[in-house]
């Protein structure tokens, strides 16, 4: 076999050394090809070689400090549960700290198992993870991180701290949740509202950015789930330059039922944008603003078909009965889906509401007896 | 001795709960997957099995069906391990014939607690 090889090199060096000048220009050119092809190729497969053998050792090393890290927290976290929180902690606290976790890999198999286990149980055992993280300083190079140019880095960071309830990178989260990555922005406004302890939506004030649909909705989720939140009167931002912080705080508005809004609801009446008018008027309708009626009414005929839906449908919840006049009146507007909403919300009045649509059955067109059919049917809600 | 299976493919909970019920003093087997817990089911009997019910192979409702219609399994009380938002899945557990259920995340002293109770009407 080595004489093979042998045989091989020697023609080789022969011919890139004495048979070399001899050839014409353009096989020349073509062995000097082949010849870099070659030493390339065989440096390439050297590379990916060293580079898997490299993984598979580091992969090993991890899987090694992974089972140590392991059944060390695990037993932090079977006795953590019963003893008090400083007690756990300096007892397993020595033990960690002679852990190589200067390294980079150890480090992230300590938080990523750490935060695994602080998102798995309640009670004690967050406080226990926490203040390990803590007195560790493993909190050093997500804060580090927190300034990282790629936004996945800094949203990794932003998440590891927030779990962590690391509360003194507010000023950076508000900061960032303005950010012009929405992706970054979304993070830091969730992780905001998290930490925050003194006004934990000072955000709003600040955000010129859009907050896109399914931010409004995580956000939403953050907002109504997380525990000990102070909840605000939202109506301080329906004055916003923000058409997106005017929807997220209408939606907010709605959930908490916050009657104090309504003197600003009815201001949204006269907003530019049609989505904001619309869910205005719903929220009026949803917490029977009677004192919106009046204006409901003024705007009435200058808005356009889904506005006046859902001003009928609001009048109908209100129900105050102090405009029936107005609603008998479109039950005969040319469209369809109005006279519609007229007839339901006629119907939502109650006995009266009924008593007026079988009163009115009579002289309507064949259409409108059928709808007013339709919403009198008790089997339709 | 109490014998317990621990079916959970996460490795950091299926240690955490191992320790835990061996401290309580519990003779405690663990499987990473449905199938291997199956496999432990049908080679050895248990006073207890804990279950989570997102598996691979096997997940923990075909795993509950399988004990609770095997008539020499079928009076081993299931605790299901279960993530918050699951209700419909815990739901279906209870109709295949689950004993209890604990939503993730749980406190260990509540799990520990449960699974004292489950025995304790078994024994």
């Amino acid at each position: 076999m080595s004489s093979f090889f042998f045989a091989i090199f020697q023609y080789l060096e022969e011919l890139f050394t004495s048979r070399l000048p001899f050839f014409p220009s353009n096989i020349r050119a073509a062995l000097f090809i082949i010849l870099f092809c070659m030493v390339g190729f065989s440096e390439l497969y050297l590379f990916i070689f060293l580079r898997r053998t490299e993984q598979g050792i580091r992969r090993k090393r991890d899987k090694i400090w992974s089972e140590k890290l392991t059944n060390i927290l695990a037993n932090i976290i079977v006795y953590g549960d019963e003893e008090d929180t400083t007690t756990i902690v300096e007892h397993f606290l020595p033990r960690l700290q002679r852990l190589p976790i200067h390294r980079l890999s150890v480090r992230k198999i300590l938080v990523k198992e750490m935060l695994a286990y602080n998102a798995s149980f309640t009670g004690t055992v967050g406080e226990v993870l926490r203040e390990l993280y803590l007195r560790l300083k493993l909190d050093k190079v997500a804060k580090k991180n927190l300034n990282n140019r790629y936004w996945e880095i800094q949203i990794e960071a932003i998440r590891e701290l927030t779990q962590m309830r690391v509360r003194d990178i507010t000023d950076k989260l508000l900061k960032y949740s303005d950010d012009e990555n929405g992706q970054l922005r979304m993070e830091a406004q969730a992780a905001f509202l998290k930490l925050s302890t003194t006004e934990p939506f000072r955000f709003l004030d600040r955000a010129r950015e859009r907050i896109l649909d399914w931010h409004q909705l995580v956000l939403f989720e953050v907002i109504t789930k997380t525990e000990d939140i102070e909840i605000p009167s939202f109506s301080k931002w329906l004055t916003s330059a923000n058409d997106t912080v005017v929807m997220l705080c209408l939606k907010l508005v709605s959930h908490y039922q916050q009657l104090d809004a309504i003197p600003q609801l009815i201001q949204l009446l006269s907003h530019p944008n049609l989505l904001i008018r619309i869910a205005a008027i719903r929220i009026l309708g949803k917490i029977e603003a009677q004192t919106a009626e009046e204006t409901m009414l003024a705007i009435y005929f200058d808005e356009p078909v889904e506005v006046r839906i859902e001003i009928l449908e609001a009048l109908g919840l209100i129900a105050s009965g102090e405009h029936m006049e107005f609603l008998r009146a479109r039950t005969r507007s040319d469209e369809f889906k109005l006279r519609m909403s007229a007839m339901r919300s006629i119907r939502a009045h109650g006995r009266g509401g009924k008593e007026l649509l079988n009163t009115i059955y009579s002289e309507e067109t064949l259409q409108n007896k059928a709808i007013i059919k339709h919403v009198l049917d008790e089997r339709i809600k | 001795m109490v014998k317990v299976l621990i079916v959970e493919d996460e490795e950091l909970l299926l240690k955490a709960l191992e320790f835990r019920l061996k401290k309580d003093g519990y003779e405690v087997y663990t499987a990473k997957d449905g199938l291997e817990g199956m496999e432990l089911i049908k080679s050895q009997t248990f006073d207890l099995i804990i279950t989570d019910i997102m598996m691979p192979y096997i997940g923990g409702l075909e795993l509950v069906s399988n004990v609770k219609t095997n008539k020499e399994t079928k009076d081993i009380p299931v605790i299901i391990l279960s993530a918050i938002g699951l209700e419909k899945t815990v739901l279906e557990a209870f109709r295949l014939g689950a004993d209890d259920f604990i939503s993730k995340p749980f406190n260990l002293s509540e799990l520990s607690i449960r699974v004292r109770k489950n025995i304790k009407q078994i024994l």
